[in-house]
């Protein structure tokens, strides 16, 4: 009896191993992935059910026939699907492995089938009840598995002496078939689960590691490129991708020439020379990744016959409207292969790159267009305040040619200075001497409506701006306030250091500020965008008007900028 | 011919003023730094010719020009330091211009023409060129009120001069003419001496022997003449 029980126990083993191959092949395909988690939504908990569907129907079939009865493995697939499926798919496992195992026949039919539905339902309650308490781990412990596997077949042994009948029969059956299915199963669910377990740890670590590499790379190599795509930037990018990735050695061309190359071969591969393989040339022509993995297609070093490198991977680097504007080549030497998982990053950093070119040239794009814009207001003098000068210069000639001659100088001096390439810095000092030109000017006009005061601490003279930036503010307070009051205008001009920050003020008694419609105001709006441009919020223009009262203008910017915050 | 300049810029007038002092035939009856003060030379001193500035303080050289008397406007040069589109679209014939810096030659063109012409300034042409009073200038100290039409209840003619009183029933003088303000504002002639904005009148209550009163939201009450009572109620559209 023992022995009989015995031989049965290792024979259904040796038949569970086969069952457990089954499993070990199939978990190292896609089918696997979404089995590694709890399945909670429905193409996952499909998915399950179909897989454990499967294996419950494998479970009979590879069972060893006693009498008329199966002793089986069909208790696996059942409770396994249950409890990662929760209790609807273990019904619905227990269902379809149950009526397959119906359709069998046999005096123990009509209790198997029950069982295995039973089976299914313990699985799926397991899986709720450890949900339910926040112990989702514990339904992938193969420990807990095989004790619930047990418990699932020793609820199958009483079913069969409850429904078999006559007793004597189904008494006779379980002490068969008791033992043997009880290791088998609770081991094979064990097993199982510790497959399921492993696929997910080397998955999880695949894409850990990929991830860890592809976020270090993008962090290094953030911003590189938006220096410009040329030999210094290439050769930092390329060094960076050589060390990240370990590959043998990294190139990078735009469409003509080698722009940088590190690692092996350096020797004969100079930067600066212009592209020889036909291959990086069929990438650029194509726009296609090109890669020779030195068999299927022979990579061969176009310069130098010793060269060790063997296989390559060329991918093109894409400029505005997806043009060809380069490449990015990673090898590797004959003693090495190319892992996959070097190839799907060359291929993610090329993207990367080829976004930050982009985004450099619609930089130096945007930077060109403000200073264009500036120039544009320099070039810009406003026409009633040259004419209007002119008239009052031809007033003057006639009564007092030495000022007049003054009046000159000083609008020279405002021309000259308005002539400066406006992405020049300027010290306070240099602007309130520009605008101090430009005051003398119009109080040549304005005479004695005009009255200007300066409230500049001379230790505040040397901090640098961006130059230009104070005179509109001051053209505007008399252009669009002053110049309306019927008596005396008043400008107050002062600096300030308030904490680390430099506080320039031009406050006028006419409070006529109006916020400006589309196209006047340009001076102003300029100059807040290029100092809020160039660092930051919350620099700028503040704009405190009370009607008919006052208007003062508050130029904030941070006192000292040793490094204008890059343009982002 | 009487000459005013009207030019907020004092070395600008004064490079006016010694090209106009050239001429034998030319008197220069004043100068004026802004709208107001020209509004009011003009009324006192009737000129022939006016040399208006375009850019003034709050009051324009070309919104100035709706404020005057229709009846007694003098002839207008206007002066600019820039080929303003305003300008331009003028009708060349109607208003001459000069640019500054002024070119003598060219002033010379503009004073012949004035001497050949004599007539007084096309009214017509002027209506069509200056849109409807927005707001109502009212000297203050050292500074203009402008006053929104709409605000205005009423304005009377004193001894004084022209005064008008807004719905907060405080009252302001203005250079500007009663008929000026009937020509260019929505207002409405109830009696010789008083305009009233109709979207402000409350009641109109008639008097025995077919006299009348309007009474303003802010109780206000004018007098309505009898002659006009008619006219009023016919233009209020209960005639």
């Amino acid at each position: 009896m023992f022995l009989d029980s015995l031989s049965l126990t290792l024979t259904l083993l040796q038949q569970t191993c086969v069952y457990l191959v089954i499993a070990y092949l199939l978990s190292r395909t896609r089918i696997f992935i979404p089995l590694m988690n709890v399945a909670v939504r429905l193409p996952h908990r499909l998915t399950c059910y179909v897989v454990f569907s499967a294996f419950c129907i494998m479970g009979t079939y590879f069972g060893l026939k006693i009498d008329d009865s199966i002793a089986n493995t069909r208790a696996i697939g059942a409770v396994l699907g249950g409890v990662l499926g929760g209790p609807s798919v273990g019904l619905a496992i227990g269902f379809t492995g149950g009526l397959h195992r119906y359709s069998l026949g046999g005096p123990s039919a009509l209790a198997c089938m029950l069982s295995t539905i039973v089976e299914g339902l313990i699985g799926g309650i397991f899986h709720s009840y450890m949900r339910g308490h926040g112990r989702i781990q514990t339904l992938f412990n193969p420990l807990a598995i095989a004790a619930l596997t047990l418990a699932a077949e020793i609820t199958q042994m009483l079913i069969l002496l409850i429904v078999v009948q006559p007793f004597s029969a189904a008494r006779h059956l379980v002490e068969q078939i008791a033992v043997p299915m009880g290791v088998a199963n609770a081991l094979g669910a064990g097993l199982f689960m510790r497959i399921l377990l492993d696929r997910r740890q080397i998955h999880e670590r695949q894409a850990s590691v990929f991830s860890t590499k592809a976020l270090a790379l993008a962090t290094r190599v953030e911003g590189v490129l938006h220096e410009g795509f040329n030999i210094d930037t290439s050769t930092r990018v390329a060094h960076i991708i050589h060390e990240e990735l370990g590959v043998g050695a990294v190139a990078v061309t735009d469409t003509r020439n080698l722009l940088a190359f590190i690692g092996i071969g350096a020797d004969h591969h100079l930067p600066g020379t212009p592209i020889t393989s036909a291959l990086t040339r069929r990438a650029i022509e194509n726009n296609e990744v090109v890669y020779a993995d030195g068999n299927a297609l022979a990579y061969r070093c176009s310069i130098s016959p010793k060269c060790p490198l063997a296989a390559s991977l060329i991918i093109p680097l894409l400029g505005e409207e997806r043009h060809v504007i380069g490449t990015i080549k990673l090898y590797e030497p004959r003693s090495r292969l190319f892992s996959t998982i070097n190839r799907t990053l060359g291929e993610g950093i090329a993207r990367l790159l080829s976004t930050q070119i982009l985004a450099g040239r619609y930089m130096q794009q945007r930077e060109l267009l403000a200073q264009s814009e500036i120039k544009l207001l320099h070039a810009q003098v406003n026409p009633h305040f040259l004419f209007n000068t002119l008239n009052t210069l031809s007033a003057i000639i006639r009564r007092d040619p030495e000022r007049a001659r003054h009046l000159v100088l000083n609008l020279s001096t405002f021309f000259r200075n308005n002539l400066k390439r406006p992405s020049e810095e300027a010290s306070l000092g240099e602007e309130i001497d520009h605008v101090t030109a430009y005051l003398d000017i119009e109080k040549a006009r304005f005479l004695d409506r005009l009255v200007v005061e300066f409230d500049v601490p001379v230790a505040l003279r040397q901090c640098r701006l961006p130059a230009f930036s104070l005179q509109p503010i001051v053209e505007n307070a008399i252009k669009h306030g002053t110049s309306h009051l019927l008596g005396v205008g008043r400008v107050l001009i002062s600096a300030r250091q308030i904490g680390d920050e430099l506080h320039l003020c031009v406050e006028d008694n006419a409070g006529l500020y109006e916020a400006p419609r589309e196209s006047n105001g340009l001076g102003l709006s300029l100059v807040h965008r290029r100092i809020a441009d160039r660092y930051g919020p919350p620099y700028g223009l503040d704009i405190a008007c009370e009607r008919e009262l006052s208007t003062r203008v508050t130029l904030r910017l941070p006192l000292a900028p040793t490094a204008p915050m890059a343009l982002v | 011919m009487d000459v005013l300049i009207i030019d907020d810029e004092q070395p600008a007038r004064e490079e006016i003023r010694h090209l106009l002092t050239q001429e034998a035939d030319l008197r220069v009856v004043g100068e004026c730094a802004n709208a107001i003060e020209g509004i009011s030379a003009i009324n006192r001193h009737k000129p022939d010719v006016v040399f208006l500035d375009i850019q003034m303080p709050r009051i324009s050289g070309l919104e100035m020009l709706s404020m005057l008397d229709p009846e007694t406007l003098p002839r207008i040069v206007f002066l600019t330091a820039f080929d303003e589109y305003a300008v331009q679209a003028f009708d060349q014939d109607a208003f001459d211009y000069l640019l500054k810096p002024i070119d003598p030659a060219r002033l010379d063109v503009t004073l012949r023409r004035l001497r050949r012409d004599r007539s007084p300034e096309q009214a017509s042409a002027l209506f069509q060129a200056a849109a409807p009073l927005k707001q109502i200038p009212c000297p203050g100290h050292l500074r203009v009120l402008l006053i929104k039409v709409d605000d205005v209840e009423f304005a009377t003619s004193k001894a004084s001069g022209v005064h008008i009183t807004t719905h907060t029933g405080s009252e302001h003088f203005t250079e500007l003419s009663l008929r000026t303000l009937e020509e260019k504002t929505p207002f409405l002639r109830c009696h010789r001496q008083y305009l009233v904005n109709p979207e402000h009148i409350r009641e109109i209550a008639f008097q025995e022997g077919g006299g009348a009163e309007i009474i303003t939201r802010s109780e206000h009450h004018l007098p309505v003449s009898r002659r006009l009572l008619p006219e009023l109620k016919e233009k209020l559209g209960f005639a």
